[in-house]
This record gives structure tokens, C-alpha cells and sequence, in this order.
């Protein structure tokens, strides 16, 4: 039996800050003096100091916010988009649940693709869609990332309209509730805390899949494929900004989800 | 029984329905497309197209017809996101058992684990190649990491929901912390793990196709490129398009079924049809 | 049972807990003496401490105050020399064993012999009626299948002391009766020592020699009762007047519920 109950649970939650921020100061210590370098045997030019990328941040921010912006836009649109278009598959396979279960599992078996293979194909089919490089393109990988999307939100989504608490219809359709009542007051607050499940699935996917469709695409425009391309001139501290920076994207997205998450979903255990 | 088995055969129709009746929307497409453009293969061709581009024996590059340049390529692409995929599901279980072990190790590996969740991984593979210089390596070390997160995290959390009766019926047994996670803690995770695996399996093959673009040394992804490029004919990119997606879904269908293998009561469960 | 010797100690036990600050006496002065060879209910509402007092005994969990002795040794020494088995309110049985494998686990953990664990997990299901179950998985069978395997299970490792927390309280009502008399029938071949925790008045006095009631708030040992009801017992007791008589006097024991 543990005693002094409160002090020991300060002490746990101080170390629960303290251990992981010792090791990431560590890692960064031991990556600005070399050491790091020395011991996976890596040229300090392919992997360049923190204080290096850092400096190379702040010098080109205009440029690399242009790419941002690019990368951002076109993360969120496929996000949104996919996830709506997820979550209608959800409602029609709730809607007529025979055939739209079965086409549910359809979407299970798309998951399963490989992006690689679709981003170029869908480059192919968006040629006609405008005459400017950067708007086609744009339409490209913002389907790139919808497609991603839409699996994870319409499995979850199909779980949180179908999987209701034992009786709650019952009760509703003993009030002689129509079809739309049940779904409007029942099946959609059922499915809130499941679309989140989805979205935490899906917000790290959307920068993943938006960073690799710019790689396919034919607008040189993007984090992603700034990456690629400095790598390919050999301008390895310009690549490690733009990393970083993709990093720091795939961080904030998630953040703000959480807060979102915690905001609308605080009335519920 | 017999209700039931006619649920589970008419599931079975209803996904052949829905397959058919994606076949049927492509053709349209393709037919429509065969319409408007003057290199419709490059749009949307064809299943059949497709189909007797595989079986065509006409030499496109190094003497090799469409379908063996697929599929000696496929083999490198494939092999490394297996060797990655291998390390990764090791690293990734070792790591679950470690931060169950120690409280240590959990505290400071657990915040890490959420970060590489938010990290795009696959967008930091032209780095990795220029770190390891050599494109199996890389194939191998992305593939890797996508692998390590799910089973690690997954795996945790199987280890975390053992029930606390189990641990009570151990400690009364008098068992020692070997036979704790040997017979129970173990065996109670590896659910967890393999939904971990059937998460991971498509995306080491994705991370090993995509890093093969980055460099002209063969493999599915480069072929893919140099098809697109017209550098070959542009069905060998559609039979990898359609070889990826088959081996990206029949990877998570294999580890579904391996876990049947291993753990009855999955078994039982799929047998129930539930 | 005069003059026989005293298999479990329980010596003014007490047992506060601390949480947000604030203590809450789970447990207060509890003393009771229990024989070899008896069958004790500790019955109780919930938050009486009933499953506390269990989980002392055990060694799982260690009192605030007072002593438990298990044939004059701690209960920790009498864990660690197999004296226990134990029976939960779930079955906890490993759903990728099968029964047999189940019953073998506690044996697999003493280092036994792979034909000694098949020969005592044979005769175990034997004393349970599940011979023929012996291959199946544990979610092949029902409720009341599922806690007998439990009880084969603790049985396996021959402990001196039988611990059961609720063993019976998630079933129905036929199964529940059905199993009481098998319960008495194993307690019957087995003489163990056999600690029951329930909140069914009416099972406490069918299986008990002695009943403990015990009281909440705070959780205390109010009186205890002796069940002189003849053995081998069967259902038809439940109808005779001395079991409406004990069972009335069992409920009006309770204090301050």
C-alpha cells in the first residue's frame, strides 16, 4: 500500500515532465556538439546542426510560409472534404443497411491502397481541369488526401449513427418518432465522440498524404516537395527547415484537434 | 444456423454487387474517356487493357515483357518493406513490453510515441536516403518506423487491458514476473498486436513503393515513375497501380489471418461469423 | 468440530484508505476465529468491506491495524506456499485456453509434470461434471459451465483455504441453485476451508456453517451466526421453517443498513 498519497503524485506527475524533457535536451545536446553524428556515422552536411536549420528558418520564413500555405490548404481541404464525403457514405450505409454495409467493406479494402499508386493516376485525370499548373495541380492532391480521408471517417462514423445505447431507440420510437427524429436527435450526438476517433486517424494522414501527393504533382509548389527537391541540389539545411516545418504542421494540427476535441466533447465521459 | 449462413452468403453477394458495380462505373469512365482523348490509356484504360497487358508476351525494356518487369521488380520493393516491416514489429513490441516493464521507460518513450504519430513519417524519406546513401536501407528504416508506432501502441494498450483478476489469480499462484507477462500479459496482447500489424502491413508497403520513386534503382515505385514519364509502356503502370492495391489489401488480410492462427478466440469469433 | 485447530486468524482487523485527502475506514476491529474444515460466509450490503476483509485474508491486499494468521504464519507466507485458491465474481477464465488448459495453469506455474497437470485436471473436471468439455474454449460454454471451470481451477493447485469473492452472483437464479449443491458436494469431498463472499442472504445460510454479517459505514463485523442445519443439504431445505427461521434471523442481525 503506497502512504502520503499527495506527495508521492507530485513527485510522479514532476517526473512525468521531467524524464521525457531531459531525454529530448539530451538528444538535441548530443546532435549540436556532433556526438550524434560521430555514433550513426552521418555527415554533419546531411545532417545539419539544430542551430544550423534554425537560422536557415528564420532567413527564408516568407518563402517557406508560401509553401506552408500551400501544403496547408490543400491538407485541410482534403480533410474536410474527405471527411464529409465519409461521413454521407456513413448515412447512406445507415440509411439502407444491407447494401451499405457491404459497400462499407469495400472502403475497408480501399484503405489498403497504397497513396504512391493513386496520386499519380489522379494527376492524370485532373488535366483538363484548368489551364493554370497550380490550380490542377492543387485539385489533384486535395483529392489525394480526400480519398485518404474518407475510409477512416465513414468506418467510424458508420459505428457512432449504428452502435446506440441498448433501448435509447426503443424509447424514441415509443414516442412515435420518425425515421429523421431518431436520426437528428439520437444517431447524430451518438456519432460526435466517433467522428473524433476518426479525425485522430485522419488529421496526421491528411499532412502525410498532402506532402506526398506534392511529390506527384505537377506544380513545384508545397512542404513536402521542397523537401524532395533541395535534396536533389544538395541544399540539405534548406531540406532540414522544411522538415522541421512539416513537422511542426503535423503538431498543430493535432493540437488544435484536441482543443476542439475537449471543447465540444466536455459534457461527456 | 441456417439464418445465419444465409446472412453471411448474402454478405458475400452484396460485396461481389458492389464490386460489380464498380467494374461496371470504370468501364463507363473508360468509354467516355476512350471518347474525348487521344491517349485515353494514359487517363483511364480499359480492364481489359489492363488484363491483356498482362498476359502480353510483347518485350517492352531489357527483354522483359510488361508483367516481369512488374514483378522482378516487385520482389525488391516488396522484400524490403518485409525486412522493415519484420524490425519494425520487433522494435515496436519490444518497446510495449519495456514501457509496461518499467515506469522509466514509459514515461520517457510515451510522449515520443504520440509526436511520431503527428510526424509526417513518408515526408521525411528523401532524407533518410540521403542519410543511409542506399535505397534498400531506406526502404528497409521507413518502413520501419510506419510499422513501429501501431504495433507499439496497440500493443500497449493490450497490455494495459489484462484484467485486474487475472493479475490477482497470478499473485495468489505465487508467480513470478516471468510467468506473469509469459502466460498472461503476453498472450493477452496479441489481439491488440495484430490489429496494430493489420494497420502496419499496408503501410510499409506504401513507404517502400514511395521511397523506390526517389531514386532510378528499380523497384515498383521507380517503374511506376518511369512508366508515367513514358519511359515504358504506361500499363506497366497500371498493373502496379492494381498490384500494390491487391498486395496493400491482401497484407491485412494475411495478418488477420495469422491472428486467427494464433489466437483461438478469434478463431471462434470469426467462425461464429460476428 | 470441537477441539479441531484454527486454519484462519483473523485478529482486530482495521483497514483505512486514503483517497483525495480523506480517510475512509473500510474496515474497523474485526476478530474472528475460523476452523479447518468450516465454510464461512461473510455477508454484507456493498461497502460493508466484506470483499475487503477477503482480500486481507488473501494477501492482496495489507490491513491498516490487526493481524490475519494462516495456521500461525502471515498471509503472505501461506501465499507463497499455495495455500489459496481462489474464485472470482467472474470467471476470469484465459480465453485462449481451453478448459483443461485452464485448470492446468495454476500447475503450469508450480513447475508440475505434463502428465501430473493432465491427471489432476482429469480428476478436476471429473468433480466438476465437465469431462466432456475438457477441449472446448471457455466461451464455448455457459455462464454457470464457465464459473465451475473457476472453481476446477482453484481446486487444481489442492489449496488448504478456498476463497470465493461473489462466485455466484452474475448467474440466474436455477443455475445459481444448481451449482450451491454442487458447491457442498466438492466442499463435501474436499474438506477445505472455505471463506464465501456474498450479499444473498438466503445462499450464505444454505451453504455456511457460520454466517458473518457484517455492517457498513464504517464496515464492521456485527454478528455471526451458526447455521445447525443438518448435512449433506439439498434444495428441499430451503422450504422447511428452520431455513425461513435462520434466514430471518440472518436479515435482522443487520444494523444501521
Amino acid at each position: 500500500m503506497k502512504r502520503n498519497g499527495s506527495s508521492s503524485r507530485f513527485r510522479q506527475s514532476i517526473t512525468t515532465v521531467l524524464y521525457p524533457l531531459f531525454f529530448g535536451i539530451l538528444i538535441l545536446v548530443l546532435w549540436q556538439t556532433q556526438a550524434l553524428h560521430a555514433m550513426l556515422n552521418i555527415d554533419p552536411f546531411v545532417l545539419p546542426l539544430p542551430s544550423r536549420i534554425n537560422s536557415i528558418i528564420g532567413e527564408s520564413l516568407p518563402k517557406i510560409m508560401t509553401n506552408v500555405w500551400a501544403t496547408l490548404i490543400v491538407a485541410v481541404a482534403g480533410l474536410l472534404l474527405g471527411s464529409l464525403f465519409g461521413y454521407l457514405i456513413a448515412i447512406v450505409a445507415t440509411v439502407f443497411p444491407k447494401w451499405g454495409a457491404g459497400g462499407l467493406s469495400i472502403v475497408t479494402a480501399f484503405n489498403a491502397i497504397p497513396i504512391v499508386a493513386l496520386a499519380p493516376v489522379i494527376t492524370n485525370w485532373t488535366k483538363d481541369v484548368s489551364s493554370d499548373a497550380n490550380i490542377r495541380s492543387m485539385v489533384a492532391k486535395i483529392i489525394v488526401v480526400l480519398l485518404m480521408c474518407t475510409a477512416s471517417m465513414s468506418l467510424n462514423a458508420y459505428r457512432g449513427l449504428t452502435e446506440l445505447r441498448p433501448f435509447s431507440q426503443d424509447l424514441l420510437e415509443s414516442y412515435a418518432a420518425g425515421k429523421f427524429t431518431i436520426f437528428r436527435k439520437l444517431r447524430l450526438p451518438n456519432s460526435v465522440p466517433y467522428i473524433f476517433t476518426a479525425l485522430r486517424v485522419s488529421v496526421p494522414l491528411s499532412v502525410i498524404s498532402a506532402l506526398v501527393s506534392e511529390y506527384f504533382a505537377e506544380y513545384v509548389i508545397g512542404v513536402g516537395r521542397q523537401i524532395r527537391e533541395n535534396i536533389v541540389l544538395g541544399q540539405y539545411p534548406t531540406a532540414w527547415a522544411y522538415i522541421t516545418v512539416a513537422c511542426l504542421i503535423g503538431i498543430v494540427m493535432y493540437a488544435v484537434l484536441i482543443v476542439c476535441e475537449s471543447i465540444l466533447l466536455r459534457h461527456r465521459k | 444456423m441456417k439464418a445465419l449462413q444465409t446472412i453471411r452468403s448474402s454478405r458475400k453477394l452484396v460485396t461481389l454487387v458492389w464490386i460489380l458495380g464498380l467494374i461496371i462505373l470504370w468501364e463507363c469512365g473508360a468509354f467516355y474517356i476512350e471518347a474525348v482523348k487521344r491517349t485515353p490509356e494514359n487517363v483511364l484504360p480499359h480492364l481489359w487493357q489492363i488484363i491483356a497487358s498482362v498476359f502480353s508476351t510483347k518485350v517492352i525494356s531489357n527483354g522483359q515483357t510488361a508483367t516481369q518487369i512488374v514483378l522482378t521488380n516487385a520482389g525488391a520493393t516488396l522484400l524490403r518493406a518485409g525486412y522493415g516491416f519484420l524490425i519494425g514489429m520487433a522494435g515496436g513490441f519490444l518497446l510495449a513490453i519495456l514501457m509496461k516493464l518499467s515506469g522509466i521507460v514509459e514515461k520517457v518513450a510515451f510522449p515520443y510515441l504520440m509526436l511520431i504519430q503527428m510526424i509526417p513519417i513518408l515526408g521525411m524519406a528523401p532524407i533518410v536516403l540521403a542519410i543511409t546513401k542506399d535505397i534498400g536501407v531506406s526502404r528497409i528504416v521507413i518502413a520501419a518506423i510506419l510499422t513501429f508506432y501501431p504495433v507499439c501502441t496497440n500493443t500497449l494498450a493490450g497490455l494495459k487491458s489484462v484484467e485486474q483478476e487475472k493479475l490477482d489469480l497470478m499473485y495468489l499462484c505465487a508467480a513470478n514476473r516471468y510467468q506473469v507477462y509469459w502466460k498472461t500479459l503476453i498472450p493477452t496482447c496479441i489481439p491488440f498486436f495484430f490489429t496494430g500489424l493489420k494497420i502496419s502491413a499496408p503501410m510499409a508497403i506504401t513507404a517502400s513503393i514511395l521511397v523506390d520513386t526517389l531514386q532510378g534503382d528499380g523497384g515498383l515505385g521507380c517503374m511506376l515513375s518511369q512508366s508515367l514519364k513514358h519511359a515504358m509502356s504506361i500499363y506497366v503502370f497500371w498493373q502496379i497501380v492494381f498490384l500494390s492495391a491487391f498486395v496493400g489489401v491482401a497484407s491485412s488480410w494475411l495478418m488477420g489471418l495469422l491472428e486467427r492462427r494464433f489466437s483461438p478466440q478469434k478463431r471462434l469469433a470469426a467462425r461464429k461469423g460476428a | 468440530m470441537n477441539g479441531s485447530q484454527t486454519a484462519i486468524k483473523i485478529d482486530n482487523v482495521g483497514m483505512v484508505y486514503r483517497a483525495d485527502n480523506q480517510e475512509v475506514t473500510a474496515l474497523t476491529g474485526v476478530s474472528l476465529d475460523i476452523e479447518k474444515g468450516e465454510f464461512i460466509s461473510l455477508l454484507g450490503p456493498s461497502g460493508c468491506g466484506k470483499t475487503t476483509l477477503l482480500r486481507i485474508v488473501a494477501d492482496l491486499l495489507a490491513p491498516t491495524s490487526g493481524q490475519v494468521l494462516i495456521d500461525g504464519s502471515s498471509p503472505r507466507e501461506a501465499r507463497l506456499q499455495k495455500k489459496y485458491g481462489m474464485v472470482f465474481q467472474s470467471p476470469v477464465l484465459y480465453e485462449w485456453r481451453t478448459v483443461q488448459k485452464n485448470i492446468e495453469l495454476p500447475l503450469e506455474l508450480m513447475k508440475l509434470s505434463k502428465e501430473e497437470r493432465a491427471e489432476r485436471a482429469r480428476k478436476m473436471l471429473e468433480l466438476v461434471g465437465l469431462t466432456d468439455f475438457a477441449h472446448h474454449y471457455p466461451q464455448q460454454l455457459s455462464g454457470g459451465m464457465q464459473q465451475r471451470v473457476g472453481i476446477a481451477r482453484a481446486l487444481a493447485l489442492r489449496p488448504e483455504i478456498l476463497l470465493m469473492d461473489e462466485p455466484f452472483s452474475a448467474l440466474d437464479e436455477f443455475t445459481r441453485e444448481k451449482l450451491h449443491e454442487d458447491l457442498l458436494r466438492i466442499w463435501g469431498k474436499t474438506n477445505k476451508t472455505v471463506l464465501f463472499v456474498t450479499h444473498n442472504i438466503a445462499e450464505a445460510v444454505f451453504l455456511s456453517d457460520r454466517v458473518c454479517v457484517l455492517s457498513p459505514h464504517p464496515g464492521r463485523l456485527s454478528a455471526v451466526v451458526n447455521i445447525d442445519l443438518p448435512r449433506p443439504r439439498t434444495m428441499e431445505l430451503r422450504d422447511t421453517p428452520e431455513f425461513t427461521a435462520l434466514v430471518a434471523k440472518v436479515r435482522n442481525s443487520f444494523e444501521g443498513v
